[in-house]
């Protein structure tokens, strides 16, 4: 449907996204430039350049702390994800399709309900009593898990339907395989791409959090975006240098999720 | 001077010709069929002349007007697309109404020529419904009404029947050819389906790769192709290489020969030198796999009663009339 | 049949660690913020809470900034994100995939990093702040003023609109704007009479979406003005992490009153969804 346009509708179409892409590349741009000037106050360029401020960073242990704590978080998260969504996603489509419809009512709640009134809730549940977690990685990783049900459980439903799950567990099971050899050794390879990239995504955006981080936890376990916010009264180009980093990080990931996409799409 | 004059038309998409040179003319009233199969330009051919497709090169006279430098909306050409292309957000009414409106006519007068045209189309009880309410043939009708409304010089056609089913294609072949009649309207119809051109033209322009390979009525078209493709594209021709046809006719042939099944005649009586492979039913008629002379035929012959029927592995004699054989290039 | 029966059962049990942790997680914050939304510890059981929202200016310009600033930045964002994603379906794939990954990643800068960005470029001493000044076009830039974080919330909007609508365009078919060309319409009408009453449902459902993004969107403002600005986010937090003025039970009754007005927003939605025309599926 969408054909290329020539002529002067065409450069109108063109100005408009480059425009849209210079909106969107400014901050980025901005922060990466005043990550590597050695100065830059009060005036429109910055004076001169440098890689002080990377290195700097990178030999902070405080910021290699931080960043390594995210990345337990996150991939926890995942882990726990994985183990209770997949199970849960084949019991429903194979036994009980029917939940499928009231499983996508309940992934809406991690959208609907923010995050900051489920802390509300979350931190006089569990800051202290038999079930207290506030202040430890372990409620994070909870609530990560609840952030990435809705990515997952959409990203390998949509897959599960288009490889139709019941057709290839019935052709399995008729020459032979029982219900584990048949989920193990047929289906779940075959939802490996759209898992991937389930992960991938899930994990860009679960680096990002701030709002669990920092009113759940907040200093006693520091993620790389509370490390981020409590960094801010250092020097401006320390935290250029900083965000520049964790987003270079999220993008080789994204861009592997890309790559990954469209392989899968062919 | 023809109503429609189409010259040196030439069009390239991305590097590909589609067509580079096509001429043809149209007279005022005519239904003219561009017929041929997928990818041979007809479409395009159709959308140019619309100004839906820029034209690279040549001429598109309407009534002694190049139509090239107009845009769509000045050329008063109406059109009916295969996906009927109805706007959803309208009734039916207000669908047919629209081109009425862009031209500014006035409340009374839209609303007394939607209601003539709803009528000439057999849909004026559903005026007020939307359509996703309708069927596919209702929705070709409404269409082919908003079409009419606003009185185009010229009406194009792009598959319109393609998507139903063929009961009410058969139908709605009649209804336009009624209407187009009716009305006098000058009419380009595009199809790769030979039988509707065959029962609805006045004249047929057959394409093949971007150029056109014949033009006349079906008569013509039908009993005397000009070439392989045309023998091959229309009826169910038997072709045969000059080979063949010599062993076939048991004198010696230099050129390809085409023959229509329905030229050949079956009997019992003579020297039985055929053989029936297989048959198929084809409800008046029936179609035998012959093999005679070492040569594979098609041959239709008219189910009137069970002397017709032959079984399979029957021997039989065969007769063709010397004037259905037709040299093809 | 006792076979299936209990691998229906035995099914069934892999589906409880789930449920165990999505109730933990999730639904019990959930329900212990309604039930203690109706606590109070001075008048026990009972709406004093919202009565004291409701009656407290501190507490109404909250809301009433929440608002305007939701509004404001889903109307500009969708504004942009429905002439980018159009724009967008009209160019070169290379230069389409391009800007298409591109949104799609700068959508995870949103937060703390886009703060700081934003505070880089318009501060008070920033970059483009000296830019503009210089330039004549504005005089005193305050970045963070209602009107500076209105800027800064479109920012965000703009990738996630441009991804919501950039689909919706699948529903406009071509041959509805050839069709229209030779019935006489031009760009503008077209627009009019079939685009944007086709898209309307895709418009909508997108703005409720900002709209909810931006309301309760807290780690951007946060990072901007640490924590110093009056939005619901903000005062919700403030009232369970420790600050000044600790009260869990009127932090869940403006909880509350957030979810409430989200879910306002979509009931409209789906109301002035049902007006409109239906398009069957």
């Amino acid at each position: 449907m969408s054909r290329v346009e020539l002529g002067p509708v065409g450069v109108y179409h063109r100005v408009v996204v480059y425009l849209l892409f210079a909106i969107l590349l400014l901050p980025l741009a901005g922060t990466l430039i005043y990550s590597i000037a050695s100065n830059w106050s009060a005036t429109i360029l910055p004076s001169g350049f440098t890689f002080k401020w990377y290195i700097q960073l990178w030999s902070d242990p405080r910021f290699l702390h931080a960043f390594g704590q995210s990345l337990l978080v996150c991939v926890g998260a995942l882990i726990l994800s994985v183990v209770l969504i997949l199970p849960l996603l084949f019991v429903v489509h194979y036994h009980f399709p029917k939940l499928d419809a009231l499983m996508n009512i309940l992934i809406l709640l991690p959208f609907a309900v923010p995050p900051v009134v489920s802390s509300v809730g979350l931190l006089q549940l569990y800051g202290s009593g038999p079930f207290a977690m506030v202040g430890t990685p372990w409620i994070l990783i909870g609530c990560y898990f609840t952030i990435a049900l809705p990515f997952m459980y959409r990203a390998i439903t949509n897959n599960l339907q288009a490889i139709n799950l019941r057709d290839l567990m019935d052709a399995a099971q008729l020459l032979g395989a029982s219900t584990w050899q048949a989920a193990f050794l047929v289906v779940l390879p075959n939802l490996r791409k759209g898992l991937m990239v389930a992960l991938l995504l899930s994990f860009s955006f679960l680096f990002g959090e701030f709002v669990f981080a920092n009113i759940l936890v907040g200093t006693r376990y520091e993620t790389l975006q509370v490390y981020l916010n409590n960094m801010r009264n250092s020097s401006g180009h320390f935290t250029s240098a900083l965000v520049i980093s964790y987003f270079f990080f999220v993008l080789v990931l994204t861009w592997a999720a890309n790559i990954l996409n469209k392989d899968k799409s062919e | 001077m023809s109503y429609v004059s189409v010259q040196h038309l030439q069009k390239s998409y991305a590097g590909t010709t589609v067509f580079s040179d096509i001429n043809c003319e149209i007279q005022k009233g005519e239904f003219v069929t561009l017929l041929g199969p997928s990818g041979c330009g007809k479409s395009t051919l159709l959308r140019c002349i619309a100004g839906l497709t820029s034209v690279d090169g040549g001429k598109i006279l309407l009534e002694g007007v190049d139509l090239v430098p107009m845009s769509p909306q000045k050329r008063g050409i109406g059109m009916v697309f295969q996906s009927y292309a109805l706007f959803p957000n309208m009734t039916v009414e207000q669908n047919v109404a629209f081109g009425l409106r862009m031209q500014k006519v006035n409340a009374d007068d839209s609303q007394k020529r939607v209601t003539e045209v709803l009528s000439l189309v057999e849909l004026n009880d559903f005026a007020a419904r939307y359509p996703h309410q309708l069927s596919g043939g209702q929705c070709q009708r409404v269409a082919l009404a908003r079409s009419l409304v606003t009185r185009p010089r010229l009406l194009l056609l792009d598959e319109p029947l393609s998507a139903l089913d063929a009961r009410i294609r058969k139908h709605l072949r009649e209804q336009i050819r009624q209407i187009q009649r009716e009305l006098g309207l000058t009419t380009i119809f595009v199809t790769h389906d030979q039988e509707e051109a065959l029962t609805m033209s006045d004249r047929i322009f057959l394409m093949n790769q971007g150029k056109i390979v014949q033009s006349g009525d079906a008569e013509t078209l039908y009993t005397a192709p000009v070439d392989v493709f045309a023998a091959g594209f229309i009826g169910n021709y038997n072709l045969l290489d000059p080979a063949s046809a010599s062993k076939l006719l048991q004198r010696p042939i230099s050129h390809r020969i085409a023959i229509r099944p329905e030229a050949i005649e079956l009997s019992l009586n003579g020297e039985l030198d055929a053989q029936v492979r297989s048959h198929s039913l084809l409800g008046n008629v029936i179609r035998y796999r012959i093999e005679a002379r070492g040569v594979e035929l098609v041959v239709d012959v008219l189910n009137r009663s069970a002397a017709d029927l032959h079984p399979d592995g029957q021997r039989l004699a065969l007769s063709i009339d010397p004037t259905a054989l037709r040299e093809v290039a | 049949m006792n076979a299936m029966t209990r691998g229906k059962w035995l099914a069934a049990l892999c589906l409880v660690p789930f449920v165990l942790f999505f109730i933990v997680f999730e639904i019990a914050p959930l329900v212990w913020v309604m039930i203690n939304s109706l606590q109070s510890e001075e008048f026990g059981w009972g709406i004093a809470n919202f009565t004291k929202i409701f009656k407290s200016k501190f507490y109404m310009q909250a809301i009433q900034y929440s608002l305007e600033i939701s509004f404001w930045s889903s109307v500009f964002g969708i504004i942009i994100s429905v002439l980018g994603a159009y724009s967008l379906r009209r160019v070169d794939s290379k230069l389409r995939n391009f800007v298409n990954a591109f949104a799609n990643m700068t959508s995870n800068f949103a937060g703390v990093p886009l703060a700081f960005a934003f505070i880089i470029l318009l501060g008070f001493n920033g970059s483009f702040t000296i830019m503009l000044k210089q330039a004549g076009i504005i005089q005193d830039f305050n970045l963070y003023s209602k009107t500076g974080v209105i800027i800064l919330y479109t920012y965000f909007q703009i990738p996630l609109g441009v991804l919501l609508l950039y689909p919706a365009f699948d529903a406009l078919r071509e041959d509805w704007r050839e069709s229209a060309e030779l019935l006489g319409a031009n760009s503008w009408q077209f627009w009019r009479h079939i685009g944007l009453p086709v898209l309307t449902p895709a418009l909508l459902g997108t703005f409720v979406i900002l709209l909810a993004n931006a309301l309760g969107a807290y780690a951007t403002v946060y990072a901007l003005t640490t924590g110093n600005f009056n939005v619901m986010p903000i005062r919700i937090a403030a009232m369970v992490s420790g600050d000044i003025s600790l009260d869990p039970n009127l932090a869940s009754a403006l909880a509350v009153v957030l979810v409430a007005l989200m879910t306002l927003v979509t009931i409209v939605h789906q109301l002035l969804l049902k007006r409109s025309y239906h398009v069957s599926r």
